[in-house]
């Protein structure tokens, strides 16, 4: 067995060399460049924490750190909201609801449509003057003026997280389903014996029950969110228009990088971007297992 | 049996990744046994026609890539930085010249054999000037020289300001206050002076417009510069333009039809009166959107001389191709023969004296009524200063426009405008002293 | 990933909850007119449920109608009878960009990197369930640590790696870094220490197979179910990929669909509204086409790869 076990290293053999090269060392590679004032050519020097003393006061880096938050936050209240609501309503056993997977694809439709895309048709859509959206808006009377949905930055971003949550809230959907069916109906069954109404039932057992599975959904959506890029680049002209409020985090290091040539401070941009998710990361866990503890307490 | 088909057919498919792996990688790094193909990069696709010509005359199959202005430099540089894909002619917009002239891309065409200074007398000085390095060696030359103008409807001007003269037409439009005078008079018969408020930028900046950095490395903001903030939101407040913003489709679509515009709650159908633009825009712009005005355009000059665009051509300083690559660098900027025939074709104002001297006196141009817009633009191009071109033009007039877009809609205050501007220039190019 | 197992153990304990209150003797629903309210509030839910879908397609809807119109059309405003411009705008967009090529380029892209995955994932997986080496378990946790980490942040170096290895501007880049995935790694791992028996490879061990043959006789096809799992994740992602296609590609007629569609924003075809909501449908159309076959497939390894983890 023990010689066997040197086949070991055969098997994860490929997998290390390529993680090393195209994961780990770019990483590292990144961490050396972040230190010096690189600028695409050869012949960069070391600059200390420059970069990152730069960082720090960068009114831009900050703003695109509260953009990237607000759009991300807005977007996931309104789709985790969504797909708990369609979740209960398909979950429950009164209403017996039926199309679920008619609902249930057709909801998850727009997620797999590639973001570039999206973007575009939505730049076209949303246009003040010559948009389809202010057209059908303004024919049906819900409004009287076109709006200018990408020139004001509280619309702008407002546009981007409505686009995102149109994207999102079906596939948050369907991991919420998958959770709901999994409770076993004798839960629900012994409230309902106990009296509780809906809401009781929906707070006191589906919600809990639920907790891991929203804790899954918020942390990959998250990390996603932080590095929102290509629905915020390509829906103005790439710079984060109107006003920097579309310029998020990955935006920021992108032009920075490849639009600017600025690669040593870009890569201290990324060691940013970097922490921010891990310090976020770290407090959603902390928070949702507080509340855990603080629940079981309770009880 | 059902395993070993899934196995197979991984076998399979990894064998075929592997493969195509190699292919797109021996593609890229084999251009020596490819001799017979001339790759050249560009924004537009201008360099059509020319191409045609190389190839009949020459036997050399050209392989012309277009990427778009925007994308342009983000997409070219990495490819001349590293060799890999790169092109052995590409050409360079004004915006970016002077960055791309000093970085070293283009061969140096002032050694053998090119010699290209020997060109020197027969190129506008403006021209062979500006596609020189800073140590005086030619990188770059270009075939065009690009004074701007106001392109105009003759049947709106005619309506409105009872003539379609160009010559009385750009006298009443000399001055600033003419201009708006113009305006208006459109305004009463329900036209639109000018598509967007950027439209006036040009004029804004006055006669003796700046560069954009000095050779201080300090941004300076001319009062010119400035004044285009009040002079964009007078436009926009007096309504005298159609809210069609540069380069949009209403924008094109302005060129040839009635366009709507939406302003205080209702929507009203409107025509616009004129663009501006430079030489280019007649051939490359106009006559390719507006087929059914054509014929009912002139040209005439605005309150200032101004100058827009240009396109530079040069050879890759690691092309495997060169003589073939400046044999159409060549026929582009110096052949006498097919320059005459681009010119009579497509009215570009060119830039090579021996054709220009000899076809400005009887030229006359089809789409403007048979104007002679090449002696209009030819008196044009005497007032063209170049030192006005810096390497940060093409991001700093991004943002720049930016800023007084936001004070049009009145987003944010002139002086909060300028503030940002600033900042964000200092952003983008911390090397430059921003007071 | 150990935290979340936590939580699962922790939920028999909110079981408890409903048991506490005190008994109630069973309480049946009102019997007064039930029926008419509850088809009353099932017909709410309908309608509002078909509203829903129906603001979901609009976008859609839009786009395909409004590809069929000229640029004239579409700005006057938006009707939902088709235009008569298909042909032309098709043929605008065709002057100035090779769609299919993008689609034949995210084509090879996506299915090379989704097979590189699940190969190499099952191999590394297998190898970190079934031998007992040196480092092994320091090994995993390493690989699970970077698997935290975005890869934004390795985004500039890796562009530098790659211009060393002469590697840009080729599908190599977007392609071989898929042998390390260490996500799919994990899922299949996973899978397999609680599908897989050890006494199976032994067994196999006794009759004189070779390692590599038992692998891939024996544990690859059992390991199918996951790696198709995560084949679907692969693919879409790798399929919508925009930023490392955007660094890394610089010839056009390498573009990936993603990259071709900002391409598009910014090229001539943008001044004809009609014919860039062609290019955007065409580049949306066939994926809506192909969901409508695998939709199922789909929604239910969303599922599993939630729940599972």
């Amino acid at each position: 067995m023990k010689k066997l076990d040197r086949y070991g290293y055969l098997f994860i053999a490929p997998f290390w060399v390529v993680f090393l090269t195209f994961s780990i060392y770019p990483v590292f590679l990144t961490l050396y460049y972040s230190f010096t004032n690189y600028t695409g050519s050869p012949g960069e020097e070391i600059v200390g924490f420059a970069n990152y003393a730069r960082l720090l006061t960068d009114t831009y880096f900050i703003e695109a750190f509260f953009n990237t938050i607000k759009i991300w936050g807005i977007n996931f209240a309104l789709q985790i909201g969504m797909a708990l609501l369609l979740a209960l309503l398909f979950s429950d056993l009164r209403l017996k609801l039926k199309g679920l997977n008619f609902f249930r694809s057709f909801f998850y439709l727009p997620n797999l449509i590639t973001i570039s895309s999206v973007a575009l048709l939505f730049g076209i859509l949303l246009d003040w003057q010559h948009g389809s959206l202010n057209m059908v808006l303004m024919k049906i009377g819900l409004i009287s003026d076109p709006i200018n949905w990408l020139a004001e930055p509280v619309t702008a971003q407002l546009s981007v997280s409505l686009i995102l949550t149109w994207m999102w809230f079906g596939h948050s959907f369907i991991i919420v389903m998958a959770g709901v069916s999994g409770i076993s109906t004798d839960y629900f069954e012994a409230a309902h014996i106990d009296g509780a109404n809906r809401w009781q039932m929906f707070t006191r057992v589906t919600l809990p029950l639920l907790k891991p599975i929203l804790l899954y959904i918020m942390i990959t959506s998250l990390i996603g969110g932080l590095q929102l890029f290509d629905l915020p680049m390509l829906i103005t002209d790439g710079i984060g228009s109107p006003d920097g409020s579309l310029n998020t985090m990955v935006l920021y290091l992108y032009n920075q990088a490849f639009k600017y040539n600025n690669y040593g401070y870009a890569s201290a941009v990324a060691y940013g971007l970097f922490l921010i998710t891990l310090v976020f990361s770290a407090m959603v866990f902390k928070g949702m297992f507080r509340n855990e503890r603080a629940a079981k307490k309770e009880a | 049996m059902r395993k070993l088909v899934s196995l197979l057919t991984i076998g399979a498919l990894s064998v075929g990744v592997l493969s195509a792996c190699s292919d797109s990688s021996s593609e890229g790094s084999s251009d020596a046994k490819k001799d017979d193909v001339l790759k050249i990069w560009s924004f537009t696709d201008e360099l059509k026609e020319p191409i045609k010509t190389y190839e009949e005359r020459n036997g050399v199959k050209v392989e012309l890539t277009i990427v778009p202005t925007a994308d342009y430099p983000t997409k070219l540089k990495p490819a001349l930085e590293s060799g890999v894909g790169a092109p052995d002619v590409f050409t360079g917009e004004i915006a970016f010249l002077k960055q791309w002239v000093d970085a070293g891309y283009w061969e140096n065409l002032s050694q053998e054999p090119y010699n290209a200074d020997e060109a020197a007398d027969d190129i506008v000085p403006y021209v062979f000037d500006l596609g020189k390095d800073k140590d005086g060696n030619v990188r770059a030359l270009s075939w065009q020289t690009t004074p701007g103008g106001i392109y105009y409807k003759r049947s709106l001007a005619k309506e409105a300001l009872g003539t379609d003269d160009p010559k009385e037409v750009g006298e009443m439009m000399s001055t600033m206050d003419g201009l708006f005078e113009v305006g208006e008079k459109l305004k009463e018969k329900g036209y639109k002076l000018f598509p967007d408020e950027g439209s006036i930028r040009w004029f804004a900046q006055g006669a003796d417009p700046q560069a954009w950095v000095n050779e201080d490395n300090e941004l300076v903001l001319t009062e010119g510069k400035q004044k285009y903030f009040e002079y964009a939101k007078e436009l926009r407040e007096r309504g005298l333009t159609a809210l069609a913003p540069e380069w949009s489709p209403s924008w094109f679509e302005g060129m040839d039809k009635p366009i709507k515009v939406k302003e205080g709650g209702k929507e009203t159908e409107t025509q616009v009166f004129s663009y501006v633009l430079p030489t280019w825009g007649l051939h490359a712009v106009l006559k390719e959107n507006a087929k059914e005005t054509a014929g009912d355009w002139a040209v005439t000059s605005g309150p200032s001389p101004y100058f827009w665009g240009g396109t530079w051509v040069g050879v890759y300083k690691d092309s495997k191709n060169k003589e073939a690559a400046y044999d159409f660098v060549k026929l582009m900027t110096q052949d006498e023969e097919f320059l005459t025939d681009w010119a009579k074709e497509t009215g570009d104002v060119l830039a090579f004296t021996p054709v220009t001297e000899k076809i400005k006196d009887d030229f006359s141009d089809e789409f403007l009524g048979g104007q002679n817009n090449y002696e209009f633009f030819l008196g044009e191009a005497d007032s063209i200063k170049p030192g006005i071109v810096t390497k940060y033009d093409q991001q700093l007039d991004t943002l720049y426009g930016a800023a007084v877009t936001s004070y049009v809609e009145g987003k944010k205050s002139k002086e909060e405008a300028i503030e940002e501007f600033k900042k964000q220039a200092k952003n983008a190019y911390p090397d430059i002293v921003v007071d | 990933m150990e935290q979340n197992a936590e939580t699962r153990r922790m939920l028999p304990d909110s079981e408890a909850q409903p048991k506490r209150k005190e008994d109630r003797p069973l309480q049946v629903a009102p019997p007064s007119k039930p029926k008419a309210k509850k088809s009353f509030a099932r017909g709410l839910i309908y309608t509002s449920l078909i509203l829903l879908a129906i603001i979901c397609f609009i976008p859609f809807l839009m786009m395909i109608v409004n590809a069929t119109r000229t640029n004239g059309e579409v700005m006057a405003g938006f009707t939902l009878i088709p235009g008569t411009a298909l042909l032309d705008n098709y043929a605008t967009l065709s002057e100035y960009i090779n769609i299919w090529n993008g689609f034949k380029n995210s084509l090879i892209i996506s299915v090379s990197v989704t097979v590189l995955s699940g190969y190499f994932s099952a191999l590394t997986a297998y190898g970190f369930t079934f031998y007992n080496f040196k480092g092994k378990n320091a090994m995993f946790i390493f690989m699970l640590v970077m698997m935290m980490v975005p890869a934004q942040l390795g985004l500039i170096g890796f562009y530098e790696i790659s211009k060393t290895l002469k590697i840009l501007d080729t599908f190599i880049p977007l392609i071989v870094p898929a042998i390390a995935t260490p996500f799919t790694v994990f899922f299949i791992r996973q899978y397999t220490q609680a599908t897989l028996h050890i006494s199976l490879i032994e067994a196999a061990r006794i009759d004189g197979a070779s390692e590599l043959r038992i692998f891939h006789t024996i544990a690859l096809p059992m390991m199918m179910p996951a790696i198709a799992t995560m084949s679907i994740f692969t693919f879409i992602g790798s399929w919508n990929n925009y930023l490392m296609p955007l660094v890394l590609l610089f010839s056009p007629e390498k573009y990936t669909l993603p990259v071709l569609m900002g391409f598009l924003k910014g090229s001539q075809v943008a001044e004809n509204l009609g014919a860039l909501y062609l290019g955007i449908a065409i580049s949306v159309v066939p994926i809506m086409i192909a969901f409508l076959f695998l939709s199922k497939y789909i929604v239910s390894s969303i599922s599993a790869g939630a729940v599972k983890e």
